[in-house]
């Protein structure tokens, strides 16, 4: 009997661990309220593979940033596949963090914003954020607004995005060609039949199942179908498959892929890294930055060349693409905010956060250039997420002139017509999941002209009316003429 | 009371036993069900945690459900949820039971265990190896079966593009990777059964085939109701990884490809509506269970002892 009572103390132990275990996953990392001489601990949650010396590089970013504001950083990165779901969880959970990354990719910035993930900063950034200010290029700032306010700060770099057609030049220079006179779609045909008549083995145009083909237009969300017109005066939203620059490009690309100039596999490939590795194509489409000619080739190990395709468009997305902002939850967005200040306009700081520690990581070969050290494969951090670019050293066959030639480049973008508008579909969220659906079932078919568009555009049409689509169009021009009629 | 401790103390071993299946559903099932409540939240984050943020969002009621109704679209998607599954319940069933008793009779047992391992293997691919595997042999220029075809002077055939092909296929695919795991249950059911039945069997003369429906079969009823049962609870949960990996998301063939699984996933990944999501997993659960109780109603009034409660 007292034998057996033992047993009984034991599983109701056992039971009680397992509870305490279960619940004691919500508190923590509440320790400071009080006295504004405590060191603020910062969590800073990014993206990319995790590297193994990180922590080695935040002690030494701690010990920099104690001094200079009186606060450490801990990071914690998370891998690029996970890191949209895994965000989604840590937010939605409340875990402690006070600088998240966020783009208009992953853990998508607007959506976020809208349900309250991130804190707004308009009056942080006025009182602690002036560097940033004074220091980046304004459009940015500007451009990463929602309803009128800023939440995050977005990192200096490319500010506008421009398509370019990428040409394999070991095949133009085999056959002699030009690409001088190349710029649309139907421009590029009298060079890949040269290509498909000698290269049997080469896929000509290369793209995977996300090909859109360009036109003049801003979508009001990425790979869906409702877009402004870039040189609108009237503002109007349409479908973009209803305009007559698509169906003509639609046309072409259908009239490319029976050329068999585009693979029959592109409506369902999620990438063309094969391609690019083996150097087994002729041209593709991509979006460049300065310089992008001399990465994609060393890249690549063969000679990549490009010609415009669009023009230089400063659109949300491409303000978007990289962003710091300071959680809702955080326990410190005062330092958080001088956190973000020091790295957006400190060299050594935005340095040792991008390339680790010197002499470990990393050696300076002059004032501003640096080489990588055989331990810089415990510390290879992606650059565009981690703040201001224009900051960091050259690379040792950079030219002197890099970052000018970015400015520049940013000078010369145009902003789209709705440049910081960002539609919020929440009055329309049942519509818009049908609408995906319909895209999702089309949109790749159509734009890689796997089928025929005379025969498949008018059933997509109609099951994006029938999905809702004149709703959200409806919806989404109520809330763009506000926000022009506010703006003028 | 009295009585109830005391029957704990005489069941203890088996309690103790229970306890970490116990312990695993009440984190996993039971806690989350008050999470069911963000189906009628239009869910926003709040600075204070989760059970705040689940407190505050506004109430929607129904809304968040229309989605999975407002088209053409939820026609489809339940009738090839339900119609797949209905597919590899039965055509599973056939097959896992066939494949038991053939590995059940074969006399040398170390090939018999080769057999199984052979046929278990699958059962631990992700379907996304599974879908290049599948891919390897539909590629439209470079696949086997096209290359077969091309041999035989046979125009080759779109795999990706054409969905008549599409419901055989991934049936197919769905028993070439599902029977081993599920034979072997049945495996062990037959290894339970008294060997004298056999043998009394030979002595009276049954061939094979007579034993096989006569003394196997139906031993293994109660089993194959059990299973059956247990499946059909999950008839409105699709294998997410076989219609969106193993198509590679073709969009020409959604119609026989879409399920609810891939329409809630392809619905609401960029929007990310927590409480839409939410609602969807509701629906399944609500349903499934309804289907649940009702063949097991079914099944105990055919045949009492067979049915699960």
């Amino acid at each position: 009997m007292n034998k057996g009572k033992g047993r009984l103390a034991l599983i109701a132990a056992m039971l009680a661990i397992v509870l305490v275990v279960g619940a004691c996953g919500n508190n923590g990392g509440n320790e400071s309220a009080d006295g504004a001489e405590e060191t603020a601990e910062l969590i800073w949650y990014t993206i990319g593979t995790p590297q193994k010396d990180v922590t080695a590089v935040m002690d030494q970013v701690s010990a920099y940033t104690k001094e200079k504001i009186n606060a450490t950083v801990t990071m914690k990165m998370i891998d690029w596949g996970d890191y949209q779901q895994k965000m989604q969880v840590n937010v939605a959970s409340g875990e402690p963090m006070d600088i998240i990354f966020t783009s208009a990719g992953g853990f998508d910035y607007v959506q976020n914003v809208r349900k309250g993930a991130f804190l707004q900063i308009d009056e942080l950034l006025t009182e602690y954020g002036q560097g940033i200010v004074d220091t980046i290029d304004p459009g940015f700032l500007e451009g990463s607004k929602v309803d009128g306010h800023n939440y995050g700060i977005p990192a200096n770099k490319e500010l506008p995005q421009q398509e370019v057609w990428r040409f394999n030049q070991n095949l133009l220079d085999k056959y002699d060609l030009d690409i001088g006179k190349v710029r649309s779609l139907e421009s590029l045909e009298p060079l890949m039949a040269t290509i498909k008549a000698n290269e049997p083995n080469v896929t000509v145009f290369g793209m995977d199942k996300n090909h859109v083909p360009y036109v003049p237009y801003d979508y009001l969300i990425t790979n869906l179908p409702m877009a402004v017109k870039l040189d609108t005066d009237d503002y109007k939203i349409v479908n973009i498959l209803e305009t007559d620059e698509m169906k003509q490009a639609l046309a072409t690309m259908r009239k490319y892929y029976q050329a068999g100039y585009i693979s029959p596999e592109a409506a369902t490939v999620g990438s063309t890294s094969d391609l690019t590795l083996s150097g087994n194509w002729f041209v593709d489409r991509a979006q460049t930055q300065p310089l992008a000619d001399n990465q994609w080739s060393a890249t690549y190990g063969y000679p990549v060349v490009s010609t415009p395709a669009s023009d230089a468009i400063i659109t949300n997305t491409s303000v978007q693409g990289s962003i710091m902002a300071i959680t809702a939850n955080s326990e410190y967005p005062e330092k958080a905010m001088e956190f973000l200040n020091l790295l957006n306009t400190d060299p050594v700081l935005r340095n040792m956060v991008d390339s680790g520690i010197e002499g470990t990581h990393y050696e300076k070969i002059d004032d501003n250039r640096m080489r990588n050290l055989p331990e810089a494969k415990n510390y290879d951090m992606p650059s565009y997420s981690l703040g201001n670019n224009m900051l960091l050293n050259l690379n040792e066959n950079d030219p002197d002139n890099k970052w000018d030639v970015f400015k520049e480049f940013n000078a010369e973008g145009v902003a789209s017509p709705i440049l910081g508008f960002n539609f919020d579909s929440a009055n329309v969220s049942t519509q818009m999941a049908a609408i995906q659906n319909v895209k999702e079932q089309y949109w790749s078919a159509l734009m890689t002209g796997t089928v025929d568009p005379d025969e498949y555009l008018p059933t997509a049409l109609e099951a994006f009316k029938q999905a809702g689509m004149d709703e959200v169009i409806t919806e989404a021009q109520a809330q763009l003429d506000e926000w022009v009629a506010e703006a003028k | 009371m009295a009585g109830f401790l005391k029957n704990v103390m005489r069941n203890r071993v088996m309690l103790l036993m229970v306890l970490p299946g116990a312990a695993w559903f009440f984190f996993f099932s039971y806690m989350p069900l008050v999470g069911t409540i963000a189906a009628f939240k239009e869910y926003r984050f709040s600075r204070d945690g989760f059970w705040q943020s689940l407190i505050n969002s506004e109430n929607v009621g129904w809304r968040n459900f229309e989605f999975l109704f407002s088209t053409d679209a939820a026609y489809i998607i339940t009738r090839n949820t339900l119609l797949y599954n209905i597919a590899f319940i039965l055509i599973g069933l056939v097959f896992a039971v066939a494949m038991a008793i053939t590995l059940s009779e074969i006399v040398n047992k170390r090939l018999a265990k080769v057999y199984q391992t052979g046929m278990f293997l699958p059962y631990f691919l992700s379907w996304v190896i599974v879908g290049y595997f599948v891919f390897s042999f539909l590629s439209m220029d470079k696949g086997l079966l096209n290359s077969i075809l091309s041999q035989f002077g046979v125009s080759s055939i779109q795999w990706y593009n054409e969905p008549q092909y599409w419901p055989y296929i991934l049936i197919l695919v769905s028993l070439w990777k599902m029977v081993g795991y599920n034979s072997v249950v049945y495996l062990a059911a037959i290894m339970g059964i008294d060997r004298s039945l056999y043998e009394a069997a030979m002595i009276d003369g049954a061939s094979k085939w007579q034993q096989i429906r006569n003394i196997t079969i139906p031993l293994l009823k109660p089993i194959m109701i059990i299973m059956t049962l247990l499946a059909v609870g999950k008839i409105f949960y699709a294998d997410f990884g076989l219609f969106y990996s193993v198509p590679r998301d073709s969009g020409t063939l959604y119609s026989v490809t879409n399920v609810i699984d891939t329409y809630v996933y392809r619905g609401l990944k960029t929007t990310g509506e927590i409480g839409m999501s939410t609602a969807a997993g509701l629906y399944q659960s609500v349903v499934g269970f309804v289907l649940v109780m009702i063949s097991n109603y079914v099944v105990r009034r055919i045949d009492k002892d067979s049915a699960l409660f």
